[in-house]
């Protein structure tokens, strides 16, 4: 976390603004960060940009170690993910990175969360008896599932909405904690060490060590524990130093409107 | 249990084909008609909307080819165009069955085809994740039968689709075993190809090299053919070999309006075009998506009538944006020039 002593900090930011700075700060200096395209890419720039340059981001279409300094991609596959890049290979390379251990975290997200951080991106309705007819078909895993599976952490993005945080998702896409249980990474033959953090436009969040159910750590400014937990569909944990999170500084604001995503891309201006 | 080729099959195709250094130029209209027949795997290159063989898929669509099997990791643009086909007329098009990771448009949001045809019932689904397909495409192009994996260990993934997970015999841990994927041909959009159908690719590879190598054949469409002795001056810069490769087509603009690492970037004007064309389809209007391909795709005969029809400044406009800097971009106000608002 940077420090905030001598820093003006905004009043007037979007929820979607405020993810992405949240999404920054979380990130540590000189980590490797496989991440998914839209607000992880701004978070991760906001991060290079400020406390953390010596970020190395990893792309799955093949890029690692890049400087977004030539406009934002609009695809983890697109020519801007290469601006700089020390290493440019495929996705299997990319993927077999982070097996192997050099991938710190994985930047996720997806359409249905559950308390032990599993991610839905595949389906709406039963599964198996609805998935060759689903009610709504969903893109699917793409990286998502890869990234959870074998990056050491995962940090996941979020829209706070209650039909969004569910006991029970409706397809597994992207394992998280599984059912909770100690070791059940492990047992399932998961590498890495499952969900650090879910950043939210409502909330910081992170799991509990034991029961490895979501717990509120931070709120976002102008929201409280109790309007957190009225839209978060299952019961959350909170943090005996539950906090709220700082607002945006000026200088936050500035790089992202200004020079990140000056056109408005991935964070709308409403 | 094999969709496509089986391994002993892909092996005694490739141990019978002509593997000569030969010239092997055609058009797009004698690839496809040589090469592609009804009932067959497709290995889709490219990623999502970069470097996706465009103008291959266009010409399949026009020779009206039936019951595809299509498979590729990430897509957009490519499968996007060949189910709109579907959805407009199964009878003069179809697809059978998809094995895939994600089919969408990531900024430009879901899949309005995918939706159409899995929620209607209309092709099967096998899901994988991004790293399985890639994988499965090595394990093919490795010629083993299956490559380990640790996804998609944990999550509902192997219970739609042919993974297998076992204990490993080493560590006596689970490990998902992934079985290979030989496509009957690869479609393939490259910047550059020597008419013997080296190919050198710019930017990140995807997993074009594996597919390719995967597949019985290979369509190469390249932005430019280049001298056969400039090629081999670099061996090492050579991503696809010449004898996996049956057809090189030299289309420029051939991942129009996808990007094209190098060249040209996206087309976002053409893309929304397209998808609102398709997103009126899946809520019940057909008439945009029928005159987007009359005009587009079967009232031409190849990807240069397309071409023809997007305003200049619109196609200056995606290859300055992707060869200079933003910074430049900004000083010289180009970018407000070509934003292609006039357009259309």
């Amino acid at each position: 976390m940077i420090s905030k002593g001598m820093e003006r900090m905004h009043t007037n930011f979007t929820p979607q603004e405020m993810i992405v700075v949240a999404g920054s700060r979380v990130l540590e200096n000189n980590k490797v960060i496989f991440a998914g395209t839209g607000l992880p890419m701004v978070a991760i720039t906001l991060a290079q940009f400020t406390h953390a340059p010596g970020i190395i981001p990893v792309f799955e279409a093949g890029a690692v170690g890049p400087t977004l300094d030539r406009g934002l991609p609009l695809s983890v596959g697109c020519s801007r993910t290469t601006s700089k890049a020390s290493y440019l290979q495929g996705l299997n390379t990319a993927f077999e990175l982070t097996q192997r251990g050099f991938c710190d975290f994985g930047f996720i997200g997806g359409a249905e969360i559950d308390p032990y951080g599993n991610l839905n991106s595949t389906m709406m309705g039963q599964f198996p008896e609805e998935y060759q007819k689903p009610q709504l078909r969903l893109p699917g895993s793409g990286g998502a599932s890869d990234m959870a599976a074998s990056c050491e952490r995962t940090i996941i993005i979020m829209a706070h909405e209650r039909r969004r945080f569910v006991e029970k998702l409706q397809y597994l896409t992207s394992p998280g904690y599984l059912d909770g249980s100690e070791g059940a990474r492990r047992r399932a033959g998961l590498v890495g060490q499952g969900p650090y953090r879910v950043i939210t436009t409502k909330a910081l969040l992170g799991f509990d060590e034991k029961t490895h159910r979501m717990k509120l750590i931070a709120t976002m400014p102008g929201e409280t524990v109790e309007s957190v937990q009225q839209n978060t569909g299952f019961e959350l944990l909170v943090d005996e130093k539950v906090y709220e999170f700082a607002p945006p500084t000026v200088e936050e604001l500035r790089l992202i409107r200004e020079e990140i995503d000056p056109r408005g891309y991935f964070i709308k201006r409403k | 249990m094999w969709t496509g080729l089986s391994p002993s099959e892909a092996r005694s195709l490739l141990v019978q084909k002509d593997k000569a250094k030969k010239d092997k130029r055609m058009s797009i209209t004698e690839a496809v008609s040589t090469l592609v027949k009804d009932g067959y795997n497709l290995g889709i290159g490219g990623f999502v909307n970069s470097r996706q063989p465009v103008a291959t898929v266009h010409e399949i669509i026009r020779q009206g080819k039936k019951d595809l099997l299509l498979s590729f990791h990430s897509a957009g643009l490519a499968v996007e165009y060949l189910a709109g086909a579907m959805a407009l007329d199964q009878q003069q098009f179809s697809i059978k069955r998809l094995e895939f990771a994600y089919w969408g448009i990531e900024l430009f949001g879901l899949s309005s085809m995918l939706r159409f045809l899995s929620e209607n019932g209309m092709v099967e689904l096998e899901d994988w994740s991004n790293f399985n397909m890639s994988a499965r495409f090595k394990a093919a192009a490795m010629g083993l039968p299956f490559l380990p994996c640790r996804s998609p260990l944990g999550s509902d993934v192997p219970r739609a689709n042919r993974s297998k997970i076992i204990d490993c015999p080493f560590t006596g841990e689970p490990i998902a075993l992934l079985p290979a994927c030989h496509p009957h041909v690869a479609l393939i959009h490259v910047q550059e190809a020597d008419i013997y159908g080296n190919c050198r690719i710019g930017g990140p590879l995807f997993t074009c090299p594996e597919i390719a190598l995967a597949a019985a054949h290979t369509i190469v469409t390249c932005e430019r053919i280049i001298p056969h002795e400039e090629m081999i001056q670099e061996p090492s810069r050579i991503n696809i070999p010449f004898f996996a490769v049956d057809a090189v087509v030299e289309i420029p603009l051939g991942a129009y309006p996808g990007n094209c690492h190098s060249r040209y970037y996206f087309d976002e004007n053409h893309i929304k075009e397209f998808r609102n064309a398709v997103e009126a389809f899946r809520k019940g209007n057909p008439i945009p998506l029928q005159r987007y391909y009359d005009q587009y795709i079967y009232g031409v005969t190849d990807s240069d009538g397309m071409l023809e029809q997007i305003p200049y400044r619109q196609l200056k406009h995606i290859q300055q944006i992707e060869l200079r800097e933003a910074v430049l971009m900004q000083e010289t106000g180009d970018d407000k020039q070509g934003d292609g608002k006039n357009a259309h």
